[in-house]
């Protein structure tokens, strides 16, 4: 508790010198919180040209907004809202377009692998790929904010508390949300086991 | 004397406390009461093997490498902004608009007429507050000036606007 709280006052405290001209400490933001925002993206929106061109947009809006900085949250809250509202909204100006585009396109977007063996088997490959494959579509099919909260909660590892704020609703709201959204994704992705 | 739990599922209380189990979060107290309780339940059981499948199919799904130039694009656009004229900084917070026609026209005018009132208050108002005017007639030659570039940036927005907007679109509220 006292390490968050801490991580809360430095980034605080580094939005602050951003207010007041410093270059570096807004450097120091982006490097400190550019990859889980823009995973947090990709995971999102299943784009990753997309997811940075999203994670641009919000770095510019947390300069823009050096201005008038009050902390009245967590840094990282304010950073995901922006992120999950440009998510979000990019979702709903193409939901049924790009959506199709997204899973049909598998080519550009594959991650690196997770496989101990430096030189899978064309076998482990297949299965990979279509493990892979399977999530992205349990995770696209989930409605969006379900989506925001179990990305935030399982590849961020946010709290609950953190996750309502971002979201805009409250902690109970959240438990239900991820429960149902979790029980959906255990019923679809049950036969991985 | 050992603990006895109420069924987080059973009972809807506290079921958050399984899917932290689960994750792995749980404090080591909490942990080892509802790991008795879990070798009893076979409901809490079933839970936490498909809660546990979950999370290895989750954890194959990784994100690729940001690009290596993500920051200096970044800066790109932050310098460009910087370098903005007051008319542009006016104009985008409009922008995002452009891709929601619908909303745009309303918008629109509302802008246009801001810039009409304030071009009209210009051209008619010698003195303008927050500013200090040289000579007078040069003054007013600055502007008539940028009140022409504003209503010509304003002309170029509304050809921008009709290029943008399709011939359909669906109506959606932001």
């Amino acid at each position: 508790m006292g390490g968050a709280s801490a991580a809360l006052d430095y980034d605080a405290e580094l939005m602050f010198r951003v207010k007041e001209g410093d270059g570096t400490s807004f450097a120091l933001l982006l490097e400190k919180h550019r990859v889980s925002v823009i995973h947090f993206l990709y995971r999102m929106v299943q784009n990753h040209a997309i997811a940075e061109e999203l994670g641009q947009e919000v770095f510019l809006r947390v300069y823009r907004a050096r201005s008038s900085y009050e902390p009245t949250a967590k840094f990282t809250t304010w950073l995901f809202r922006i992120a999950t509202h440009l998510a979000l909204n990019w979702l709903r100006d193409g939901r049924n377009e790009r959506a199709q585009e997204r899973i049909d396109d598998d080519s550009v977007d594959m991650p690196a692998r997770q496989i101990s063996d430096r030189n899978p088997s064309v076998e482990q490959r297949m299965l990979y790929d279509v493990k892979l494959e399977e999530v992205r579509r349990a995770v696209a099919a989930l409605p969006e904010k379900q989506r925001a909260a179990v990305l935030m909660h399982k590849y961020e590892e946010m709290e609950y508390s953190q996750i309502a704020k971002v979201l805009s609703c409250s902690e109970s709201a959240i438990k239900s949300l991820l429960f149902r959204a979790y029980e959906t994704l255990r019923a679809r992705l049950a036969h991985m086991a | 004397m050992e603990e006895v739990m109420n069924c987080p599922i059973e009972t809807q209380e506290n079921a958050e406390t399984l899917l932290a189990y689960c994750a792995g979060k749980l404090e080591p107290g909490a942990e080892v009461i509802l790991e008795t309780h879990i070798k009893a339940c076979p409901q809490c059981r079933a839970f936490c093997e498909g809660q546990g499948t979950l999370w290895k199919a989750l954890d194959v799904w990784e994100a690729p490498a940001v690009s290596a130039d993500f920051d200096r694009r970044l800066y790109g656009r932050i310098e460009a902004e910087g370098s903005l004229s007051w008319w542009d900084r006016l104009v985008r917070p409009l922008r995002p608009m452009l891709i929601r026609p619908v909303l745009l026209r309303p918008t629109f005018a509302v802008a246009a007429a801001c810039v009409i009132v304030t071009a009209g208050f210009l051209l008619e108002s010698p003195n303008r507050v927050g500013t200090v005017s040289p000579q007078g007639p040069a003054a007013e030659v600055i502007e008539v000036e940028q009140v022409e570039r504003a209503l010509d940036d304003l002309e170029m927005l509304r050809e921008f606007s009709l290029v943008s907007m399709p011939e359909t679109t669906a109506v959606k509220s932001m």
